[in-house]
Formats: structure tokens, sequence, C-alpha cells
């Protein structure tokens, strides 16, 4: 396990890939979503994928999975220059950025932000604007019972069975959501304008799930960006946890070009 | 009790830490869902463990990677054992 101070902020910061030996090849930075979710789905999901030829970089976002649970900084603006941080502390030269949900729009703030860190985008399941994602009406509750309420069943039952998980559920959703600026912080942020998106001439891919709220926004993405693909998965909002291997498939074909 | 079996127990009680239960044996019938409620991130952590121990020979992501979420859940310490032994004799 490792750890990396960046942005005054402890960050939990895992790799998966070969390495060295295949040193020509870009790394690939992968930004999971909010609230439930860390950079396990990614590590158990797509990212073995995408570590067959190159190195691939994981992370908890700030007050998520094992980084440091702090009071402050859950606007997308914050998450990018975190994840920029990252990136400058681990890399050489531009990289790709992978990001699901919340983590999508991480990733494409960080491109808009620090254009010169970045390679490629691989977006799943951007919400934007972030009030598009059918949970952004439990989340502005601040009320956990309720978020976990609106997860798919199968998400759910993966977190509150027993009493150990459970109970470590609740009390790190009860800070973001109770004690952090996260439910204020979302509801601040607004949209990207079309004009921005068609200044980001990198490749991006980008995949929804048919079932998604968010679904529209891969036509919308689509247009405005001037290098997208989109591929429409049978799937809901959690593509990344729900069909991962697809998933997987795709970013690491997208990436090998 | 076999190595693996004590290797992987040992690592599974380093990784719950704090929250471990001290009376709670681990054998290859213990799961890692309904008994041990090993949460994502822990389970990140053994798999962080196992590369550390058994180095490129044991690939537990990418052997993990082709199962669903509930297939994991459902795993017993034993399938992972298994698993780790069948990757060392085969080399």
């Amino acid at each position: 396990m490792s750890f990396l101070e960046l942005n005054q902020v402890r960050f939990h910061v895992q790799e998966l890939g070969p390495g060295a030996e295949l040193g020509e090849s870009t790394p690939a930075f992968m930004a999971h979503g909010l609230l439930v979710d860390n950079l396990a789905s990614w590590y158990f999901g797509a990212a073995p994928r995408v570590a067959r030829d190159r190195r691939v970089v994981l992370y908890d976002l700030r007050g998520h999975g094992r980084s440091e649970a702090v009071p402050t900084g859950y606007d997308v603006a914050t998450g990018a220059a975190d994840l920029a941080a990252l990136v400058e502390a681990t890399s050489e030269g531009p990289v790709h950025l992978i990001g699901h949900s919340y983590g999508a729009l991480v990733a494409l703030r960080c491109a808009l932000d620090h254009p010169h860190l970045v390679r490629s985008l691989g977006l799943v399941e951007a919400p934007l604007p972030p009030s598009r994602l059918e949970e952004m009406r439990s989340i502005a509750t601040s009320d956990p019972k309720k978020l976990l309420a609106a997860l798919p069943e199968g998400l759910r039952g993966a977190l509150l069975s027993g009493r150990r998980r459970a109970a470590r559920a609740r009390k790190s959703l009860e800070f973001l959501l109770r004690e952090s600026s996260l439910v204020a912080d979302l509801a601040a942020e607004g949209d990207v304008a079309d004009d921005q998106l068609a200044r980001l001439d990198v490749p991006v891919q980008l995949i929804y799930g048919e079932r998604s709220s968010c679904r529209p926004v891969g036509d919308r993405l689509l247009a405005a960006l001037p290098q997208a693909r989109l591929e429409v998965l049978d799937g809901g909002h959690y593509l990344s946890v729900e069909r991962s291997a697809e998933v997987g498939e795709i970013l690491a074909g997208f990436l090998h070009g | 009790m076999s190595d693996t079996l004590q290797t992987v127990g040992r690592m599974i009680q380093e990784v719950i830490g704090d929250d471990w239960d001290l009376d709670q044996a681990i054998t290859t019938e213990t799961s890692f869902g309904d008994d041990l409620e090993l949460e994502s991130i822990e389970f990140v952590s053994l798999a962080e463990a196992l590369k550390e121990e058994y180095g490129a020979e044991v690939d537990f992501v990418g052997w993990l990677s082709t199962k669903e979420l509930d297939e994991i859940i459902k795993l017993k310490v034993g399938d992972v054992v298994e698993f780790i032994d069948l990757c060392r004799s085969s080399n």
C-alpha cells in the first residue's frame, strides 16, 4: 500500500501493470465515483485489462477509501487539482485520464485546466451537469439511508451485508454527507459550456449505460467534443462495476489506438 | 494447517487490523463476505499483500477481475489458498 501527500491531503494510491519494461506506453490514471465508491471498483474491474499493456495508477479520492477524510474540497476543480498533482508526482509527460461518474468530471476538468498533462480521456458515465444524475436528489437530502436506498440492489448488498461492514459504510457516508462540504460543493457545481468542450482537442472515449439517467449526456459530449467516440452498453450508471469487463476492453482498445 | 493457509490467515488479520475479532479462527471454509465481512478496499490491501509475498507468480488481481462482484463476495479463504497453491505448483 502506498500513500502520497498532495495538496495537504494524504492520498491512498495503488499501481497495476507490468511497469518498466513497457516504459514507452503512456500510463493511465483512473478516478472512481463519489460516496460509496473507492479505487477497488477499478482495481478488481476494468483496471487489470487496461494494465495489460501499460502502467495504471489508481487512487482514492479525498474522503474516500483509505485517503484522508478531510472536511473540504469536494468540488470538481479541487478534485482536478488533486489529480493533476498526482500525475505530476508520479509521471513524466502527458498521460491518459479515465474516470467513472464524478471521477469522469474530475478527469474532464483536469484536461480543461491542465491540458499539458493529458493525452486522452476515457469518460464513463460523466454526469454533466451533476444534476443529471438521478441519485443527486438523494445525495442532496444528506441522509445516508436515502442514498443507500437509491443504489442498485447488488451494490447495496455488497456494501451493507454484515454488521462490521455496514457500520463502516454508514460511518463513512455520515461523514461525507453531514460533516464535509461535499453536498454543498456538489450542489454548486455547474455545467461546462459547449464552446469550452469544443476547445478540448484530445481523443475522448465516452461510455454510457443505456438505462442510465445520464445517457443523453453521451450524445451531447459526442457532438460537442472534437475527437470523441461513444459506446453505449446495456446497463445503468454503475458500469465500472456492472459491466467492468466490457468497460476494461473498450478502454484498453481505445488507449492501444 | 497448510503453509499457504497460515500465510493468508496472517495477511487477513493484518488487513482487518483493530477490527479483528480474536475469537475468530480462519479455516478454508471461512468466507470473505459473510464471515470476515471484508470491505472492497480491504480486499485491495489483501491483494497487495499477496503480490508482495508471492510476486508475479500469483496473479490474484487478474484472477479476481474474471469474476463478478457477487462471486467475489462469496469466495472462501480455501478458494484463494487453492488458487495460490495451483499457481505455485505450475511454476
